[in-house]
């Protein structure tokens, strides 16, 4: 974890209401982050705006340690953050947050995304590759027009689109894809709205049950690990994993203003979180 | 000046074990004292609001006091005592405290910030028993502020000592626990639990939790009922024991009075506003458990003028809290009669902030002569300066004799 100024080069309305900021930060590609963590900006006019605002690492340039942040404007926060002019220089907080936790025998990567959902997995997209997997990237939006553009993503990865009207790819819920990918998939790691979140952990806890009849021919696994739930080898492990948003404070796990409820208490998403294996966390109460 | 020169009031003898006046002893060192120039220049005085406002400019004051600023800022006595009535009392190297549940247990910042130059850290608000909190969401920005509801979450006294007190012990920082309850009996057992426990340096009673069903507002509100919690938790420990006060209350006077004549060592003010924030989307309060506690600039009015009312009705030190961002808000809580401040909602913008001000405090002191930031508590109340003028003497402020 780190405190330092991060000067922006760029900033680009991407979408409807949707920003692409690219930060130079050297200093947070030497901590060398991983996918799925995050930044926590601070606001310029302290007696107006008293709380950081937490963003996921979109994309970050280990050689230039260019960082990008992707966001809606959502409120005064944002709007402010919107018209930021390159040269301006904002302190930064990260990286923060655990991040997703990818096996060493996964081949098949799974991303879904719902809507600004694509902030939080779009790291994750590069590292796999990276890492020579291969990665299919589920994307839902309302319509057409805020489908994420497909120049924004690294060509190898295969991206298939889902928009609720019908206007682009599938008509309705990109949760609708995730069945005909489930086989494939070693792993899948979402990020979007609650309900989304909450539809493909119900997904994935009836996953093996289904797939049972594909593992015939293979060894029997080993007994269940033993990790405890929420360690990074249970997560590792785990077939999704989601990262989850929630109002932030400190961002640092000292004020427990970010929790969301998980099978073991309350979770802090900035702490334990922001990514968490699905079956930590209860989805049921808030859907 | 020479009206101004301090005497020892004969009065202030009749002050049982306090005979030494902590306001007689203006600690001028020789090094400060030649400097009437600089020291007429920015005297803080009723009269003059300006002194105030110099220290927003680090370099002024810098420019000020030449190449010896470091130098003369160094000298500068931040020492207080918040339980001078208390043997070994609770000497603090610096008046800069960071509030509870806005640092966590000290630790989370990591090397962030440099905790060991902290006056004190008040831990996450302790319970008996552990706590899962409120529902989620549980923070959100509002105009000049945010509300909380964490619902004290916590994991319990005996986890906090477990965790993290053999850690406290090896800091120079002095840790005080915030301490929650249900009732008398809970506030107590904590207190015994904590009492003798290496690395607890002292207690505050938080009897005035907005965000649970029972956090123990009940006693924030009555004064005979945080009266008793008082005496009964003084009776449990020999701690320094500090009583945080709520805001919600119509007169906080005769509580502060309950308080301390239940036998406080200090009180702390204020805690947060109680408040509501709304979803306009689903049409329902925002936060999870309705209501929140409001902190952040917004309230600083609130707890300026509550430590105001409370420097005014006691004689133990207050610890000013609530929307203190800058050097000009320490200034403004020391001048309401705010013997030490805390620092809360401004950490999670800046972490860094607590640390910054104590520098601040101390070349804003030497910039404007004061040998101690003690000779500024209380300069604003209407008693005046020290043995002039009328009403009840200014609290204590007393400085302790170790030097780091």
């Amino acid at each position: 974890m780190r405190l330092a100024d991060a000067e922006l080069l760029d900033s680009r309305q991407i979408l409807p209401g949707q920003w692409l900021q690219t930060y130079a930060a050297p200093w947070l590609a030497a901590a060398n982050p991983r996918a799925g963590q995050f930044v926590h900006v601070r606001t310029p006019d302290y007696s107006g705006l008293v709380l950081r605002r937490p963003f996921s690492i979109n994309t970050l340039d280990r050689g230039s340690g260019a960082l990008t942040i992707h966001f809606r404007i959502t409120g005064k926060g944002t709007e402010w953050l919107a018209r930021a002019r390159p040269g301006e220089r904002l302190e930064m907080l990260g990286p923060l947050g655990r991040p997703f936790e990818i096996d060493p025998r996964t081949r098949h990567v799974l991303l879904v995304a719902g809507g600004l959902g694509i902030a939080g997995v779009r790291a994750l997209a590069d590292e796999a590759l990276e890492q020579g997997r291969r990665v299919t990237l589920l994307f839902g939006a309302a319509r057409a027009a805020e489908v994420y553009p497909s120049t924004l993503l690294p060509p190898e990865v295969e991206y298939v689109v889902a928009t609720d009207d019908g206007t682009l790819g599938h008509g309705g819920f990109v949760t609708d894809l995730v069945p005909a990918y489930e086989a494939w998939a070693d792993q899948a790691f979402a990020c979007g709205p609650w309900p989304m979140l909450a539809t493909l952990g119900s997904l994935a806890a009836g996953r093996d049950a289904r797939l049972g009849v594909a593992r015939l021919g293979r060894k029997p696994r080993r007994a269940p690990s033993n990790a405890p739930r929420g360690s990074t080898q249970a997560r590792r492990k785990a077939w999704l994993q989601v990262s989850l948003e929630q109002h932030m404070g400190c961002a640092v796990g000292a004020c427990l203003g970010c929790v969301v409820f998980g099978v073991d208490g309350p979770q802090r998403v900035c702490r334990e979180g922001p990514v968490f294996a699905a079956d930590e966390i209860l989805w049921e109460p808030v859907a | 000046m020479k009206a101004r020169k301090k005497v020892v009031p004969a009065t202030r003898a009749s002050g049982g074990g306090r005979a030494r006046d902590p306001f007689a002893t203006p600690r001028r060192r020789p090094a400060l004292g030649g400097v009437p120039a600089s020291r007429l220049a920015g005297r803080p005085s009723r009269s003059t609001a300006a002194p105030a406002h110099p220290g927003s400019q680090p370099a002024l004051a810098a420019s000020r006091a030449g190449a010896t600023a470091g130098d003369r800022a160094a000298t500068v006595d931040l020492t207080i005592d918040l339980a001078p009535g208390r043997p070994g009392g609770l000497p603090l190297r610096n008046p800069i405290l960071v509030a509870s549940g806005t640092f966590g247990y000290g630790v989370e910042y990591g090397d962030v910030v440099d905790v060991q130059r902290l006056g004190a850290i008040c831990c996450k608000g302790t319970t008996l028993k552990p706590r899962i909190g409120n529902l989620p969401p549980r923070v959100t920005e509002t105009p000049a502020g945010m509300l909380n509801s964490i619902g004290l979450q916590n994991p319990g006294v005996d986890g906090v000592v477990e965790k993290y007190a053999g850690l406290w012990s090896t800091w120079q920082v002095p840790v005080i626990v915030n301490v929650a309850g249900e009732s008398i009996e809970d506030y107590v057992a904590v207190a015994r639990r904590l009492d003798g426990v290496p690395g607890v340096a002292g207690i505050e009673l938080n009897i005035s939790c907005p965000n649970v069903g029972k956090g123990g507002l009940q006693f924030a509100v009555d004064a005979d009922a945080a009266g008793a919690v008082t005496a009964a938790v003084r009776r449990a420990t020999d701690l320094p024991l500090l009583v945080k006060l709520s805001p919600n209350v119509a007169d906080v006077r005769g509580i502060a009075r309950a308080i301390e004549a239940g036998g406080a060592d200090a009180i702390s003010a204020i805690n947060t506003l109680s408040g509501i924030a709304m979803d306009r989307e689903h049409r329902r309060p925002l936060l999870g458990n309705v209501y929140g506690g409001l902190s952040g600039p917004a309230i600083k009015p609130v707890g300026l003028r509550v430590v105001y009312e409370v420097a005014q009705t006691v004689r133990i030190p207050v610890v000013g809290i609530g929307g203190i961002a800058a050097l000009e808000d320490v200034l403004d809580y020391l001048m309401a009669g705010a013997s030490a401040v805390q620092v809360g909602t401004a950490i999670f913008a800046d972490p860094t902030l607590p640390v910054r001000l104590i520098d601040e405090l101390a070349a804003w002191c030497a910039a404007n002569g004061l040998a101690s930031f003690r000779e500024l508590v209380g300069a604003a109340l209407p008693a005046g300066p020290r043995g002039r003028g009328r009403g009840r003497d200014r609290p204590s402020a007393q400085g302790v004799e170790y030097r780091p």
